[in-house]
C-alpha cells in the first residue's frame, strides 16, 4: 500500500468512531426502537458518538455528520440507515468533506435488511439491528484509508443497436463532439420503425419522419455506421473497453455499390422477406428496404444459386465480390449505450386462436406490412384465402400479454397501434367495412392518445370489452368467427368476420441472453434488461459504463424511445467527457514476502483470475496490474499461502465481522455470505418489496462471491453458527467478474464435502444461487433455511458443532500461525 | 398469413410448397416419370435433392427434397430428362431461372415427318418405353377417325396422320427413330456420354440396374452370358442404373455433352461440371470462349470495314 508510515500511525492512533442512526422518516422508525439502538451503539467498545438523525441522507442529517466528525475527531465512522447499495456513495462523500478518508466509513444496513423484512416483529427485528451496527463498528475498526485510483478515458461511444433509439443517441453524441460507432446486426438502420406505415396518434408516415434521421446518422462526420456485424466480444471496464466485432460478408463491396438496383432486375431467385414478416419475397441480391441506410445489396448465399447475373447486370462498376470474407475489427470505446429492441410474438403455440392455422388470421405487423403503400400488396388489405378485401375485420388484443401463462406484462404499445389502423381503414374504406375490437383495457395515456381513441370511436368501430376465447374458421369461406365474452352484455358472443388481426406481445429480442453474457448485465425476470434502479437510473445498467435506451430495458412507444435515447447519451457523455475516470481502490495487493512464488513455481492466482490482471515471472511474487483488476477478490480466497489481500475486504475485516455476527446465541442464526451485485441486491430487493422472513439471518457483504475463502465457513461453525449460506450470481453466466461464481463453487463443492465428512448436517451448509430480480426467492431461501434449523434443533446443532471443533480450531490456528 | 412450408409425399407425387400470403410457389415431382436417376441430385445448386440409395424401387421413390434447402429456382425442372419436375408460381407454370436467362434450356430436337406415315401404322407409338407417343388419325373435316378397318382404299389415303409427342418428357432415347419402318423420325441425343460394365465385379443373378433402367432396350442382360449388356445407342445417360448398382465402381457412366440453349450463367457452369466432369466442362466453355473471341473479332474488323 501506498503510506506504510500512515497505516502504522492509524493502528497505533486510538479508535474513535461515530456512529449514525437514521430513522429513514418512519421506513426505520416505525419497526425499529431507534432510542434502544442508540443506548445499545454507546455500549460498544471504541465507539465515542452516537447520533440519530429522521433523514441522513438529506443535508441536515449529511452536515451531522460532517459536525460530528469535526467536533469529535472521529477518524471512523458507522451509519446505519439503508443499504449501502442505496447511499455508500452519498455518505462517503459527506465524510470526505469533513476532512477524514471517504474509506473509513462502513454502512450497516438496517432498513432493507431489518425494518423492511421484518415488519412484525419489532422486538427481532431491533435485535437484528444491534447485531447490525455491531458487525459494521467491528469491521470499521480495521479499516484503512485508501487512495482513489484514476484511469484515462477513451472518449469514444459504442451505441449496438440502430433503432430509433440507438440512432438519437449517436446523433446526439456525435453533436457533442464525441466519435461514436453505431454497430446493427441487419443490413440497415432504422429498426421496427422503418417496417411501419404510419405512426399514431399524428398519422405521420413512419418512414418519412425516420428516413432523414436516418440519412443524418449516415452523413454525420463524428459517426461510423458498422452494419451487417455482430458483436463477439467486449473486455476492460468503464472509460476502457475493447470490443471486438464480426463484419459480416455482404459479397457486395460497400464503397463501389451505387445502390442502382440493376442486380435486383438481373436476379432469378426470390425467397420470403423477414423484414416483410415473410409475407412477400425479396430477391437473393436486394436491400431489405427502398431507404435503407447504408444503401448496399447483400446477397444472400443460403438461396443464391451463383449464376452471376448480377455481377453481368453490374457491369463497369465491379461491385459485386464473392469471395468476400468476414472481418473482425477491434475498436476501443469508453462508454456502450445498448439499444437492442424487441421482437414479435408470434403465437404459434396458442392452438384457439389458429395462428398458421387459419389462413386470415394475422398478427399487427402483418397487417402493418399490408397497408404499407410499399409493401407486397401497395396497400390494399387482402385477404390471405382469397386475395379479396375483407368486408368485416376483428382486431384482438393482449394476445399473449397480461396472461399468467405466456407474458404476465402489458406490451405498452398496442393498444395505441390498434387504434391507428382501424382509423386508418376507416378512413380509407369509410363505410364498406365493419371493425370490431375487442379489448380487455384500452390503455391511451401519452400526449394526444385518449384524443386519438376517442377519433377512433367517433368513426364507428365498434369495440367489444371481454376476452376472447377462441377463433373458428368456417372451412367454405375461410371466415373466422370470434368467440368472446361481451362483459357489457355479461354474455358470451359469436362474431363472423372475414379476417382477425391478432396484437400479439412484444417481447425480449432474440439474442438478448447472448449480450448480457458479453456485457456483463443482468436481464430481469420479465426477460428486458436491468437496470440499476428502476426509479432513479433507468438508464443505467448496474456495470458501470453500460447504459440502456429504448425497449430492450422496457417496452415504450416511439416518443419514449427517442427520449431515452437522448437521455442515454447524456449518461455516456458523463463518462466519456472526462479525460481521467475515477476507480475505486477496492482492488487485490500481494504480499511479496508471502508470495511463495520466489522459493518453488505456483501462478494459482494467475489462473484463477476472471480478468487475467496477475502476472508473474519466475522466482519473482506475482504482480497485480492495477488497472485490471475489478475487485473482485477471487485470487485472495484462492491463495493457498494467504499472501494476497483485498483492499477495504481483508481477511482481518470480515473475520471481525462473523465474529461479530455470532457473539450471541450462534446456534440459531443463519450467516451468509452475499455478494454485492446479486445476491445482496436480490436481499435488499426483499426487503424492499417487504417480502417477510425470519429474523435468524446476519448477511455479510463482499464484492463477489468468490471472495468467500474456506476459512471464512470453518470459521463460522468454529463459533457455533447455526446454518451457513453462501449466495451467489445465477451459474452459468450471471457473475459480474465473469465467473468467480464458478470458482467459488468449486470450492464450496470441496468444503462442503469435506463438512459432511467431519459430521456437519448437509443442510447446515449451502451454496445457493439468487439474482438481483429475486427478492421472493431470497426471502422464501431464508425461510426454508430457518425450518431446517428448527427442525434439527439447537442441542443437534450444539452437539455436532462441539464435535467438530478441535479439528477446526487445528486447522485455523494452523492459519494463524502462518 | 405467415409463411408456410409444407411438404407433402404421396404415392403419385412429391410436393414443396411456400404458401406467403401474396404468392404461393409450388415444386411438385411427379413420380409417374421420375426413374430415380442422379441427373437433378447432381445439378441441383442448393445439393437439396438427396438420393436414398438404400431404398427399393417399388413402392417408394428414392428422392426426397429438403424443404429448408429448396430455393424453387427450376433448375430441376429444366434438366431433368423426364420431365418429372413441375415448378409453378400462382398456379402458373414459371421457371424464374429461364425467364432471367440464368440457365440454360435442354434442346430436344425431336422431328417426324408425319405427312409421309403409312395409314395403319402403330411403331412409334408401340415402341415408345415410356408411351409418350400418341397418334391420332384425322379426315380431312379435322374429326377424329377411331376404326379405320371398314374404310376404302382412297379414304384411308386421305386420312391425315397427327403425331404428339410429350417433348417435355421425352429423354431422346431414340428407339422410336430405330423402331420406325419408314425412316420418318429423327431424334438427336441431348445427353452424350459413355457407359461401361466391369463385367468381373458385376454380381452374377443381379439386375438391379435393368430393373432401374427406364428404357428396356438400352440395358439388357444376354440370354447366353447371363451378364448385362448395354446398347449405347439407346442409353441416355440419366444413371438410374449407377444409382441402383450395389457394387461400387461396377457401372461406370459418364457424361460427356450436354445440347442446351446459349448459356452464360455460373449456376450452369456449376451443374455442368458436376454432371459431366471438370475437362467435358473445360472443353465446353473453351469452345464458348472462342466463339465469343470469334464474334468479336468479326464485329471489329466488319465495323472497321465500314469505317474505311
Amino acid at each position: 500500500m501506498k503510506n506504510p508510515d500512515i497505516q502504522k500511525q492509524l493502528s497505533e492512533e486510538q479508535l474513535r468512531i461515530g456512529v449514525f442512526i437514521c430513522h429513514c422518516g418512519l421506513n426505520i422508525a416505525g419497526t425499529l426502537d431507534i432510542k434502544e439502538l442508540v443506548e445499545y451503539s454507546k455500549t460498544i467498545p471504541d465507539v465515542v458518538f452516537v447520533k440519530e438523525n429522521r433523514y441522513t441522507c438529506a443535508d441536515p442529517g449529511q452536515e451531522e455528520i460532517r459536525k460530528g466528525i469535526k467536533d469529535q475527531r472521529l477518524n471512523r465512522v458507522v451509519v446505519a440507515a439503508c443499504s449501502p447499495r442505496m447511499h455508500e456513495a452519498t455518505f462517503r462523500r459527506a465524510v470526505s468533506e469533513a476532512g477524514l478518508n471517504p474509506f473509513l466509513y462502513e454502512m450497516a444496513n438496517i432498513r432493507e435488511f431489518a425494518s423492511w423484512c421484518h415488519p412484525n416483529n419489532p422486538k427481532k427485528a431491533t435485535e437484528k439491528a444491534k447485531d447490525i451496527i455491531r458487525i459494521a463498528v467491528a469491521k470499521a475498526r480495521l479499516l484503512r484509508p485508501l487512495e482513489i485510483i484514476e484511469v484515462p478515458v477513451t472518449n469514444k461511444a459504442l451505441i449496438i443497436g440502430g433503432g430509433i433509439a440507438g440512432m438519437n443517441s449517436a446523433l446526439d453524441l456525435a453533436e457533442m463532439g464525441f466519435k461514436v460507432y453505431l454497430l446493427e446486426k441487419g443490413e440497415s438502420i432504422g429498426g421496427h420503425m422503418a417496417a411501419l406505415d404510419k405512426t399514431f396518434p399524428t398519422l405521420d408516415c413512419s418512414i418519412c419522419i425516420e428516413g432523414p434521421k436516418m440519412v443524418d446518422v449516415s452523413r454525420h462526420p463524428n459517426i461510423e455506421i458498422i452494419a451487417n456485424a455482430d458483436l463477439i466480444k467486449i473486455e476492460g471496464y468503464v472509460g476502457n473497453f475493447k470490443a471486438k466485432i464480426r463484419k459480416n460478408p455482404r459479397f457486395v463491396i460497400q464503397e463501389k455499390c451505387t445502390g442502382c438496383g440493376e442486380c435486383k432486375d438481373a436476379c432469378p431467385i426470390e425467397y420470403p422477406n423477414e423484414w416483410d414478416c415473410e409475407l412477400g419475397t425479396r430477391k437473393a441480391i436486394s436491400l431489405p428496404f427502398d431507404q435503407a441506410v447504408p444503401l448496399i445489396y447483400t446477397i444472400n448465399r443460403d438461396y443464391c444459386i451463383e449464376c452471376y447475373k448480377c455481377i453481368e447486370a453490374c457491369g463497369a462498376r465491379e461491385a459485386i465480390n464473392f469471395d468476400q470474407e468476414p472481418e473482425e475489427i477491434v475498436i476501443d470505446v469508453g462508454a456502450i449505450i445498448v439499444s437492442t429492441g424487441f421482437d414479435v410474438y408470434l403465437p404459434y403455440d396458442m392452438p384457439l386462436i389458429g395462428y398458421g392455422k387459419y389462413s386470415n388470421v394475422i398478427t399487427s405487423m402483418e397487417f402493418e406490412r399490408l397497408i404499407l403503400a410499399a409493401g407486397p400488396t401497395y396497400g390494399k388489405v387482402i385477404r390471405s384465402s382469397d386475395g379479396k378485401k375483407p368486408s368485416a375485420i376483428a382486431f384482438i388484443q393482449c394476445v399473449g400479454s397480461r396472461d399468467k401463462h405466456k407474458y404476465p406484462y402489458c406490451s405498452n404499445f398496442c393498444c395505441m397501434y390498434t387504434l391507428k389502423h382501424v382509423v386508418q381503414l376507416k378512413e380509407k374504406y369509410k363505410e364498406d367495412i365493419d371493425i370490431y375490437v375487442f379489448y380487455m383495457d384500452m390503455r391511451s395515456p401519452g400526449k394526444g392518445y385518449e384524443e386519438f381513441y376517442d377519433r377512433a370511436r367517433e368513426k364507428g368501430v365498434i369495440f367489444i370489452r371481454g376476452r376472447v376465447s377462441r377463433i373458428d374458421e368456417d372451412p367454405r369461406t375461410k371466415n373466422l368467427i370470434i368467440i368472446s365474452e361481451d362483459s357489457a352484455l355479461g354474455q358470451p358472443i359469436e362474431v363472423e368476420v372475414e379476417m382477425a388481426v391478432l396484437a400479439t406481445a412484444s417481447i425480449p429480442k432474440k439474442g438478448s441472453d447472448e449480450l448480457a453474457r458479453i456485457l456483463n448485465i443482468t436481464r430481469g425476470s420479465n426477460g428486458f434488461f436491468m437496470e440499476s434502479h428502476p426509479k432513479l437510473k433507468p438508464m443505467d445498467a448496474p456495470t458501470d459504463g453500460v447504459f440502456f435506451a429504448g425497449a430492450c430495458q422496457g417496452l415504450k412507444d416511439i416518443p419514449y424511445s427517442v427520449s431515452q435515447g437522448s437521455g442515454a447519451a447524456s449518461r455516456a457523455a458523463t463518462v466519456i467527457s472526462k479525460s481521467k475516470w475515477k476507480i475505486e481502490p477496492i482492488i487485490t495487493v500481494i504480499d511479496e514476502k508471502r508470495c511463495k512464488n520466489v522459493t518453488s513455481k505456483c501462478g494459482i492466482c494467475v489462473d484463477r483470475c476472471p480478468y487475467g490482471a496477475i502476472r508473474v515471472e519466475e522466482s519473482q511474487p506475482a504482480r497485480v496490474i492495477e488497472a485490471s483488476c475489478h475487485g473482485c477478490g477471487t485470487c485472495v480466497a484462492e491463495c493457498p499461502h494467504d499472501a494476497i489481500t483485498q483492499m477495504h475486504f481483508t481477511d482481518e475485516q470480515i473475520m471481525a465481522q462473523i465474529r461479530a455476527a455470532l457473539a450471541n446465541n450462534p446456534e440459531n442464526k443463519i450467516l451468509a455470505f452475499l455478494c454485492n451485485w446479486c445476491s445482496y441486491a436480490g436481499a435488499d430487493l426483499a426487503g424492499t418489496s417487504r417480502f417477510e422472513y425470519p429474523t435468524s439471518v446476519r448477511a455479510l457483504r463482499v464484492m463477489c462471491s468468490g471472495r468467500v475463502d474456506r476459512d471464512f465457513i470453518l470459521e463460522a461453525f468454529r463459533l457455533g453458527a447455526g446454518m451457513v449460506i453462501v449466495a451467489a450470481c445465477h451459474l452459468p453466466y450471471d457473475c459480474h467478474y465473469i465467473n468467480g461464481n464458478w470458482k467459488m463453487k468449486t470450492r464450496m463443492d470441496a468444503l462442503a464435502s469435506m463438512l459432511k465428512k467431519l459430521g456437519i448436517s448437509p443442510e447446515r451448509f449451502r451454496v445457493e444461487y439468487v439474482s438481483a430480480a429475486e427478492g421472493a426467492h431470497y426471502a422464501n431461501l431464508i425461510k426454508e433455511v430457518d425450518n431446517q434449523m428448527l427442525a434439527l434443533g439447537k442441542d443437534k446443532i450444539q452437539a455436532e458443532n462441539q464435535k467438530i471443533h478441535p479439528v477446526l480450531e487445528r486447522i485455523l490456528e494452523r492459519k494463524k500461525q502462518k | 398469413m405467415p409463411l408456410k412450408k409444407v411438404k407433402k409425399n404421396t404415392a403419385t407425387e412429391l410436393s414443396l410448397e411456400w404458401i406467403l400470403h401474396v404468392k404461393n410457389y409450388r415444386l411438385t415431382l411427379d413420380k409417374k416419370y421420375c426413374v430415380n436417376c442422379q441427373i437433378c441430385s447432381l445439378a441441383c445448386p442448393k445439393e437439396a435433392i438427396i438420393i436414398d440409395k438404400q431404398k427399393e424401387k417399388q413402392d417408394i421413390n428414392k428422392l426426397d427434397i429438403d424443404l429448408k434447402k429448396c430455393n424453387f429456382c427450376g433448375i430441376c425442372d429444366i434438366i431433368c430428362p423426364f420431365g418429372a419436375f413441375k415448378i409453378t408460381q400462382n398456379g402458373e407454370k414459371s421457371i424464374s431461372v429461364v425467364e432471367k436467362k440464368s440457365f440454360p434450356r435442354l434442346i430436344r430436337n425431336i422431328k417426324i415427318n408425319s405427312s409421309a406415315c403409312p395409314k395403319e401404322c402403330t411403331d412409334c407409338e408401340s415402341s415408345c418405353p415410356l408411351e409418350l407417343i400418341k397418334i391420332s388419325k384425322k379426315n380431312f373435316d379435322g374429326k377424329h377417325i377411331n376404326y379405320i378397318d371398314k374404310m376404302s382404299k382412297n379414304q384411308k389415303n386421305r386420312i391425315k396422320i397427327e403425331i404428339n409427342i410429350k417433348k417435355e418428357h421425352c429423354p431422346t432415347c431414340r428407339v422410336c427413330e430405330f423402331k420406325c419402318g419408314s425412316g420418318l423420325i429423327k431424334v438427336q441425343k441431348n445427353i452424350e456420354g459413355k457407359i461401361l460394365i466391369n463385367q468381373e465385379k458385376c454380381p452374377s443373378e443381379c439386375r438391379k440396374c435393368v430393373d432401374a433402367c427406364p428404357i428396356p432396350e438400352a440395358l439388357d442382360i444376354s440370354k447366353d452370358l447371363k451378364k448385362v449388356q448395354v446398347n449405347e445407342l439407346f442409353c441416355v445417360y440419366c444413371g438410374a442404373c449407377k444409382v441402383a448398382c450395389p457394387v461400387d465402381k461396377a457401372l461406370v457412366l459418364k457424361r460427356t455433352k450436354i445440347y442446351h440453349t446459349p448459356a452464360s450463367s455460373g449456376a450452369w457452369n456449376k451443374a455442368l461440371k458436376k454432371l459431366t466432369s471438370q475437362s467435358d466442362a473445360i472443353k465446353e466453355f473453351k469452345a464458348k470462349g472462342s466463339m465469343k473471341a470469334k464474334e468479336m473479332v468479326s464485329r471489329k474488323f466488319s465495323f472497321d470495314e465500314v469505317i474505311r
